[in-house]
């Protein structure tokens, strides 16, 4: 299976004004730049405080990486047409990702592209708003 | 034979224990608890408003999620160390002790405005709050009884809540947290001298739930913290089970991250 990356900047506090339906922070995450994976759903997890996706994606030396994308919860999914079943093992799909920034496969859910072409999305959390906030002078 | 008596013994006393009630709200010897029926039928004033609702923190002006400190506060060295930390994670773009993404409870106050809906259910004898964020449970009791023995308090993130009317206002003092992974703000630390007055009130016809926060930690700073939040009633909304699981972290790369400063 081909990966292949774009990197896409994003306009900086885009993200910042996303509500926090989140346990905790963004830690190691460029949010800068998303990048775009293809690969196979391995799990598609339906449930609280956060849905997620890990997706089989072929690297560069020939092997598979497993990418564990990180979701909002099923309050913010549903409203945007998302059901238990929009996913299942062994799709093909294509996603759209905040991805490490040490270049780690895994990152935070931003859309996918299913089988069908239809592209699913979040909004209203990315779900690495802070838990634990920044220090307060730097608010 | 008296190997039979000590196995005996010892099967009385493991009974013994076994019966002893757990509870972690010590009372006094006959005391009633905020659920009994006794305890619940007796006469009080009718109180000025009822919490009874699901609530959302958010909106409007000044109403942010986060307890940042006032403008010139001081930490105590201690505490300064944990700031000081947690602005140089910042700077390298990482993230200090973010134990809420490890599963500790966020503890009072954060987890009043988690940006998830609390469901409270106001009794004449107790206020019961469960944050949907990890289920987190506290009980403002209302029937009069004092806080707890310090020599027996058992710390939590919550902490003790007792509560009074005072006129339209509900002012409820809470103590006995725990010293450690309790944060009131990124680096600065929650002790177990934290002391926390919420004075509530309900605004706009009863849909806004409005609480004035008093935040005082002599061990992490200098003074009284004041801070005022306010919350929606979301009467469309219902809470579930949110659980931070071990599978959870696994799959969530943020937590997993070496940019989180431990």
């Amino acid at each position: 299976m081909k990966r292949f990356v774009t990197a896409t900047f994003l306009m900086i506090g885009l993200f910042s004004a996303f509500a926090a339906y989140a346990h905790h922070a963004a830690a190691g995450i460029d949010r800068s730049k998303t990048v775009t994976i293809e690969g196979t759903v391995k799990q598609f997890k339906w449930g609280n405080p956060h849905s997620w996706l890990d997706l089989e994606v072929a690297n560069q030396k020939g092997s598979v990486d497993v990418w564990s994308l990180e979701m909002t919860s099923p309050a913010f999914l549903v409203p945007l047409g998302w059901k238990a079943t929009t996913l299942k093992a062994g799709d093909k799909v294509k996603a759209v990702v905040q991805p490490f920034k040490n270049g780690d496969p895994g990152g935070l859910f931003i859309s996918v592209t299913l089988p069908d072409g239809k592209v699913m999305g979040q909004r209203g959390g990315a779900p690495a708003a802070p838990a634990t906030p920044p220090p307060a002078s730097t608010k | 034979m008296r190997i039979g008596m000590r196995l005996a013994a010892a099967i009385t006393v493991m009974n013994v224990l076994a019966a002893t009630d757990l509870s972690a709200q010590f009372q006094p010897a006959g005391s009633l608890g905020a659920l009994a029926p006794a305890n619940l039928a007796k006469p009080r004033p009718k109180p000025p408003f009822d919490l009874t609702g699901t609530w959302l923190h958010g909106g409007g002006a000044n109403n942010g999620f986060r307890f940042s400190p006032p403008e010139g506060f001081k930490l105590t060295p201690e505490a300064q160390k944990h700031y000081d930390a947690a602005q140089k994670a910042q700077a390298e773009g990482k993230v200090y002790r973010d134990d809420i993404g490890q599963c500790w409870p966020a503890g009072l106050p954060v987890i009043m405005t988690r940006v998830w809906p609390i469901a409270m259910i106001q009794l004449p004898t107790a206020i019961y709050m469960v944050s949907e964020f990890m289920n987190s449970f506290r009980v403002v009791y209302m029937d009069g009884r004092p806080h707890t023995d310090p020599d027996i308090a058992v710390p939590s993130f919550n902490g003790e809540s007792i509560g009074r009317w005072e006129g339209d206002t509900l002012v409820i003092d809470t103590k006995y947290f725990v010293p450690d992974h309790h944060w009131i703000d990124s680096g600065i630390p929650g002790s177990d001298a934290l002391h926390i007055v919420e004075r509530m009130k309900l605004t706009n016809q009863g849909q806004t739930l409005e609480i004035e926060y008093t935040l005082t930690d002599p061990k992490s700073w200098v003074g009284d913290w004041k801070m005022t939040k306010r919350w929606r009633r979301v009467d469309d909304r219902d809470i579930a089970e949110v659980s931070c699981l071990p599978d959870l972290n696994q799959h969530m790369p943020t937590t997993q991250s070496k940019d989180n400063v431990r």
